[in-house]
């Protein structure tokens, strides 16, 4: 102890610095036991939380606040994704018909869609509904001490509070993925076929060609991961939320970025190990 | 009663956003200009922004050069993945990655700053005090957005075209010179131009909707949460959308 005060006299600035390295190393690693706790109590939440899990998941597909106005959770994501789709028809579109193979682009939607845009939006879009609306709750109710009410009552906060939105949000990402990528699929076609004038046959065939189930059922499995990964950035930054109301807002903030840099960066990964060299992917058919 | 306040509340808040936009472009050419807070303003979100700027743009861009290279590996036609890599990341991951770190780091940042003053009654005192709180706190912010999303998005591409090439030359094993050479085959001065409109876009109508969601908050620390919350979605909605009306008035533009 005596050491280490007289060393931060002798050498302040060098102390500092290492303070700084030493926070963040400690940072990470309450978040990783954050982390730990919630998957863990997962268990918990499902069999002893039932009621709080069923309200969340209701809450959390439909959205709460001023976006139940625009349609909630589903709405937006369809929406973002129908952006997306429509973005594959116009610059697929006009990429490929510099080429004169115009006729690929039902093949454009079934491939890119599926393994790039459709995971990626959706991605986006619940890291900005879902995770986003649980940080400023969670970390609403921190700032108003209500966690630590929670604590008293005897109630588990990371099992009542994180892992019941955790569990929610697997649940809530099925059809919400769905959504998004029958909108994708819809704009794109929509896009070709009704704004490029390009007959329907040709598309439908080269789209259904290409088409592959392995694909949107790997695709499946990338949106659950990506909602499993924001739920627990999200819950985690709402859950260590301080500062008053302006630190709610820094909350939401920092989840919101580290979120989505998270979320890409295991959407990287995970479609790095399904396609791996191979890419399977057969032209051929 | 609750039908009409449904109905009401959301073209109020739309009216709101309007009238508050109209007001900063009016304030905007209005004297004396903020620069302290507009310098202050810039170097805030570009800080906010510039780590995620890089963490982002690296994963989509690879993701991207790697979804193309295996269609074109399997054409046979592996040199030609620098061509898809410039196409790709001028075209649309430039511009989506800047969405992204506008509003989900800039934006973000911006509204919880200026919903906490909103919160604590600053900007009701400055009006008493006779300062326009649109013209020494909106417009300065609007503009600093707009500047580093200008700035970010060339820095966007630029991470975005080295990670492409990284990954392409030294894990898929592309010839560096044909990479290099089949950048520029497609993807033209028109496309840079493009996605520089693009990003001035993205920042002002991000700027707008984070300083009006910041600037309406109301009702504690859940207020500020959802108001942060609200700029996150209803950016991201306008942003994506600015992105397909833009790529496609380019192409009509420059063919």
């Amino acid at each position: 102890m005596s050491a280490g005060a007289a060393a931060a006299q002798r050498f302040p600035r060098v102390t500092k610095r290492l303070q700084v390295v030493l926070d963040g190393w400690y940072r990470l690693g309450g978040q990783a036991e954050f982390y730990g706790k919630t998957l863990v109590a997962v268990g918990d939440a499902v069999t002893r939380y039932k009621a709080e899990l069923i309200r969340l998941i209701a809450a959390m597909s439909l959205g709460t606040g001023a976006l139940v106005m625009i349609g909630g959770t589903t709405a937006i994501v369809a929406f973002l994704t129908l952006s997306t789709g429509a973005l594959v028809a116009v610059q697929g579109y006009n990429q490929f018909s510099d080429v004169g193979v115009e006729a690929l682009i039902g093949f454009a939607s079934a491939y890119f869609n599926v393994r790039l845009i459709a995971p990626l939006t959706a991605g986006v879009a619940m890291a900005a509904t879902i995770g986003a609306g649980a940080t400023a709750q969670i970390g609403a109710m921190r700032i108003s001490e209500e966690i630590d009410a929670l604590e008293v009552m005897g109630i588990r906060s990371v099992a009542y509070l994180a892992s019941t939105r955790v569990a929610a949000g697997v649940v809530v990402v099925v059809p919400v993925y769905c959504v998004a990528v029958m909108a994708s699929f819809f704009a794109a076609r929509f896009g070709t076929t009704f704004f490029y004038r390009q007959s329907t046959g040709v598309y439908d065939h080269y789209f259904y060609t290409f088409l592959s189930t392995t694909d949107l059922l790997w695709s499946f499995a990338l949106a659950l991961v990506m909602a499993v990964v924001i739920m627990l950035v999200h819950t985690y930054y709402g859950y260590t939320a301080t500062g008053g109301p302006a630190g709610v807002g820094e909350a939401v903030g920092r989840a919101v970025r580290t979120s989505l840099i998270t979320a890409s960066v295991v959407v990287l990964f995970v479609s790095l190990a399904i396609y791996g060299q191979t890419g399977h992917f057969n032209l051929a058919g | 009663m609750v039908s009409t306040g449904l109905v009401i509340k959301p073209l109020r808040g739309l009216g709101g956003f309007f009238a508050m936009a109209l007001d900063t472009f009016v304030c905007m050419f209005r004297r004396p200009f903020a620069w302290r807070e507009y310098l202050l303003q810039t170097w805030f979100v570009a800080r906010v922004s510039l780590v995620p700027t890089l963490f982002l743009s690296i994963p989509f861009t690879v993701l991207t050069v790697f979804t193309f290279n295996v269609l074109l590996v399997e054409f046979g036609a592996a040199d030609f993945s620098g061509t898809g890599a410039s196409l790709g990341t001028v075209n649309q991951t430039g511009p989506i990655v800047t969405v992204l770190v506008v509003a989900g780091a800039g934006a973000t940042a911006m509204c919880a700053d200026l919903g906490a003053r909103t919160i604590r009654d600053e900007l009701d005192a400055l009006r008493v005090m006779g300062i326009n709180p649109i013209q020494s706190l909106v417009v300065p912010r609007v503009l600093a957005a707009t500047t580093v999303a200008l700035l970010l998005s060339s820095l966007v591409i630029l991470v975005g075209l080295a990670g492409g090439f990284v990954f392409s030359v030294y894990f898929q094993h592309v010839t560096p010179g044909a990479f290099v050479a089949g950048m520029t085959l497609i993807t033209g001065l028109s496309d840079v131009v493009t996605a520089l409109i693009k990003a001035t876009l993205f920042g002002l109508t991000a700027g707008l909707i984070a300083c009006y969601m910041g600037t309406s908050v109301g009702g504690g620390p859940a207020g500020v949460g959802n108001a942060v919350n609200e700029t996150v979605v209803f950016s991201f909605i306008a942003l994506f959308v600015i992105n397909v009306i833009v790529t496609a008035v380019g192409f009509q533009v420059h063919p």
